[in-house]
């Protein structure tokens, strides 16, 4: 059950993510990157992850891919990219991938992962947040301070002095 | 005799009644029976009690009152039950048809109007069941350069989020269709469905007036998921748990909107926002862009984007009762059920009739339903009176609402909840169990 589970997750992740790729529309190809962020969803959920699979769907399907389908739908394609037909590159792109997973499949097989325990009770995410807030809170720490600096950074950013607001806000 | 109608005679709306009946008939020997006949030929069918389990033996056992009610009882436990008819879809169903009603009847006799009065005599009760025989067979109608494949998901997609959303609602101790561990979030992983159908089916129409009204929901709905996350923060502090079954039974004793009123408030203003609900309707203005994202819907792809909006106003308003009202808990009004029926039986006269298999359902379930359901109708009430009263708010007034007031007061929320816990009057250790 779980292997053909994990078969038509496989083949969903793996085909939209093509589909997001080739697909001519670019709001078909934002649609399929959902179905592909979805699909890792679906992975995290068979590992026994379900608290790192709700996060995966509220943030990555329900914020970052409106993000994207937005800025699609509002942006003329012509801003957004230049066509470069070249099937060169598109040749050197697989290669290089088939290249980089090879390498990074060499060093997983080689390294001890392989002889991880199938049956091992899943982890409770309670425990990872008492790891988070003790023995791991200096990157908790460093992780706000981050997020928090690019929140102001990105606030600054959209702040223009030049324009001003014309509007009624009370 | 309506004026829509004249040609309209009863004599001929029976014959036709007949002739289907007839026809029915006739096609059901001619050909149904042989399928049936040939489809038993290859199924295996059950040996119950060393006696082969033919279709005419079920329906003999099912006549049978001795025998029905425990056939029924095993099906009110499977999941099928579950997912469609009790905690589920068609509970919620029912709810929603009556909150549509209700909301017309009240909204009038707030403005002092009559609302629906003909139809079914008594103050228009058929009213919803005329609307949508109306919506079914109306013709839908899609734009010429729509894009077909997402308009016609789109109204699907939405209600079936929101049956996704009703799933993970529990309703009664132990009655809930999807139990997990990480309930809240997982409410939040559905919510974060809506922007994304409201806005695809809005661009896929490919007229003006649905794709400002996807703008608007898009901005109002993302920029509402905030503070409505936050808010509930508290209630995951204080229970220490993010299972929604779990959090109603921690509060067996007190509220936690006793505890947590500013939480409840910014709860409930973002529930009018996600909900687009008068005074944050503005996603579906009518006087300003026709019926925004609504426009190109026609026939039942409306009635399913409506049925889907109304299950997700009760879903929302039955998570506020789960979390701030205490869900299912309250003292126990439902009579037990009487004792004499299960060791003697009915007497009716000369006659006993003993019925094994009685009670169907427990006390303590009825008990839980029946506070559950009043709270959720409460709070589906006042999320309707509103738009009764208030106007139309514009709308960068409510993004400044949204991003300042009430994130802020949803910090206080969360602030307020802390000094809870370590104060040592409540959560896990504290004062107050």
């Amino acid at each position: 059950m779980a292997d053909a589970v994990f078969l038509a997750i496989s083949v969903l992740t793996i085909g939209s993510a093509i589909a997001s790729l080739e697909v001519r529309s670019m709001i078909y190809g934002s649609i399929s990157l959902m179905v592909t962020l979805a699909g890792v969803a679906g992975f995290f959920l068979l590992l026994d992850a379900p608290f790192v699979a709700m996060f995966q769907i509220s943030v990555y399907v329900g914020s970052i891919a409106v993000l994207i389908l937005f800025t699609v739908m509002l942006v003329r394609r012509e801003l957004l990219f230049h066509k470069i037909e070249d099937p060169r590159r598109r040749y050197a792109g697989i290669g290089l991938m088939i290249v980089i997973m090879l390498g990074i499949g060499t060093i997983i097989i080689g390294s001890g992962i392989k002889s991880m325990e199938v049956d091992a009770p899943s982890v409770d995410f309670k425990e990872i947040g008492k790891d988070f807030l003790t023995y791991y809170s200096p990157a908790l720490v460093v992780m706000g301070l981050i997020l928090a600096s690019a929140v102001i950074g990105a606030l600054t950013l959209a702040r223009r002095e030049d324009v001003t607001n014309e509007q009624r806000t009370d | 005799m309506s004026s829509i109608a004249p040609e309209f005679r009863l004599s001929r709306f029976v014959a036709s009644l007949t002739d289907i009946i007839f026809w029915v008939v006739v096609i059901f020997t001619l050909i149904g029976l042989p399928i049936v006949l040939i489809l038993l030929f290859y199924i295996q069918l059950p040996v119950i009690n060393d006696k082969l389990l033919t279709p005419y033996l079920a329906l003999t056992w099912l006549a049978d009152p001795s025998r029905t009610l425990p056939i029924v009882k095993s099906l009110i436990h499977t999941d099928f039950f579950r997912i469609t008819t009790f905690p589920g879809f068609g509970f919620a169903a029912l709810l929603a048809a009556g909150t549509i009603f209700i909301e017309r009847k009240l909204l009038a006799k707030m403005q002092l109007r009559v609302g629906p009065l003909y139809c079914g005599k008594i103050e228009g009760i058929l009213q919803l069941m005329g609307d949508g025989l109306k919506l079914i067979s109306k013709e839908i109608i899609i734009p010429a350069k729509a894009d077909k494949p997402i308009f016609w998901a789109a109204p699907l997609l939405f209600v079936g989020t929101a049956a996704a959303f009703i799933s993970l609602i529990p309703v009664a101790p132990g009655w809930v269709v999807a139990d997990v561990d990480v309930g809240l979030l997982a409410v939040f992983a559905v919510i974060g469905f809506f922007p994304i159908i409201t806005l695809l089916s809005s661009w896929s129409a490919n007229s003006k007036f649905p794709f400002i009204g996807g703008i608007r929901a898009l901005h109002q709905m993302v920029s509402f998921e905030i503070p409505l996350i936050l808010s509930l923060l508290g209630i995951v502090i204080l229970a220490g748990t993010l299972n929604l079954t779990e959090i109603v039974e921690s509060q067996q004793h007190y509220w936690w909107i006793i505890f947590m009123p500013i939480g409840a408030i910014v709860f409930f203003t973002t529930i009018l926002a996600e909900l687009e609900r008068i005074p944050f309707d503005l996603p579906e203005a009518e006087s300003e862009i026709v019926a925004g994202w609504l426009t190109e819907f026609s026939g039942m792809m409306y009635g399913l984007v409506q049925l889907g909006s109304y299950l997700k106003l009760y879903a929302f308003a039955a998570l506020f009762t789960v979390l701030f009202l205490g869900g299912w808990n309250g003292p126990m009004v439902w009579p037990p059920f009487p004792q004499e029926i299960i060791t003697e039986g009915i007497k009716m006269g000369p006659i006993t009739l003993h019925v094994p298999g009685l009670p169907l359902l427990d006390q303590e379930m009825l008990n839980g339903t029946l506070w559950f359901t009043i709270k959720t109708v409460g709070v589906i009430l006042v999320i309707l009176i509103p738009r009764g009263v208030f106007p139309r708010i514009r709308i960068d007034l409510l993004l400044h609402t949204g991003w300042y007031k009430l994130i802020g007061l949803s910090f206080v929320n969360i602030f307020i909840a802390l000094t809870l816990v370590y104060a040592g009057v409540l959560g896990p250790g504290g004062l107050i169990q």
